[in-house]
């Protein structure tokens, strides 16, 4: 065995493993989908006004549905294709995971819209989405674990930017971050197909 | 003494055979998957499997448990203690090889 042969070896051992133990049914497309619509929901405000919160709560609710719509979508499509279950053990997990963060989020935004305090949220709904995202880092690929980082670093510069910023930043981190995960996955998951088949064939 | 002579003195060319080194690869990740996760994980045959799993549980590195889940049976799979510590020699091994490789001049 060459040293060549050894490393392939290694990476299909890993892959294996991560597939085994890791939800791999987020799909590229979903994030693509997520960041486009999250950069349109964003450029809406250049003839809404945001300061108005039923503007403001419409646009961000219409990206929120349409972005787990297209990734339930999304996931239940590569589920098919694979032949495998949707309401698998790792789903399951991923789901927990991620339901503090998305009930915290949804409090908050409740208070914050009845306090009147709507521009802040994007601080808000960032820091909720790097903690699920962390929350979910176990089952997930690597490439989360990095934007759960990412996204909470953003979100203290969010709030400390203020509410002038907040639609702004949105763009930044759910449009053109989501458009960066979805070409990573994209990546990945291409690769992953490539290192797969080489070791089918030697099967 | 180079790695490869290592893995055949130490009896471990049973996991160096690609189906079986995936099978291990995918149980080293769980504590235990049933007969029809490992096989749609891996898209092996149910045949193919079945005699790699058989080849792996002749030395005690994989355990076959047999039960019944209401009225159906269920076949679970598991890496024992042994299989796990051969596994991790190879990986060792493996990762010998490619530190070889890599502190040879020219590599």
């Amino acid at each position: 065995m060459d040293t060549q042969e050894a490393s392939r070896t290694l990476e299909v051992i890993r892959t294996l493993m991560e597939r085994t133990t890791q939800y791999q049914f987020l799909t590229a497309r979903a994030g693509l989908a997520a960041g486009v619509l999250a950069c349109i929901g964003s450029v809406l405000f250049m003839f809404l006004d945001m300061a108005d919160p039923w503007a403001f709560a419409a646009v961000w609710a219409l990206v929120f549905v349409g972005s787990l719509l297209l990734t339930c979508v999304c996931t239940v499509m590569r589920v098919r294709e694979r032949g495998e279950q949707v309401w698998s053990r790792q789903a399951q997990a991923v789901v927990m995971a991620l339901t503090p963060a998305i009930f915290a989020a949804l409090v908050l935004s409740v208070f914050f819209f009845v306090q009147g305090w709507h521009l802040w949220l994007p601080g808000v709904w960032m820091l909720c989405y790097g903690q699920g995202a962390l929350a979910t880092s176990v089952y997930a690929p690597s490439i989360i674990r990095k934007m759960g980082l990412v996204v909470l670093a953003m979100s203290v510069v969010t709030l400390a930017l203020g509410p002038a910023w907040s639609v702004l930043m949105m763009a930044l981190v759910f449009g053109v971050g989501h458009i960066w995960l979805g070409l990573t996955l994209l990546a990945a998951e291409r690769r992953a197909q490539r290192s797969l088949r080489v070791f089918r064939t030697v099967a | 003494m180079n790695a490869l002579k290592r893995l055949v003195d130490e009896n471990d060319l049973l996991l160096h055979e690609p189906g079986r080194l995936a099978i291990v690869s995918v149980l080293a990740a769980v504590q235990s998957l049933t007969f029809t996760e490992l096989r749609d994980v891996l898209e092996l045959t149910d045949g193919n499997l079945s005699v790699h799993l058989q080849k792996l549980e002749k030395p005690g590195f994989v355990a076959i448990d047999k039960q019944f889940v209401g009225k159906r049976p269920q076949t679970s799979c598991r890496l024992t203690a042994a299989g796990r510590e051969a596994f991790a020699k190879y990986l060792q091994h493996l990762e010998a090889i490619v530190q070889q490789g890599r502190s040879r001049p020219g590599a």
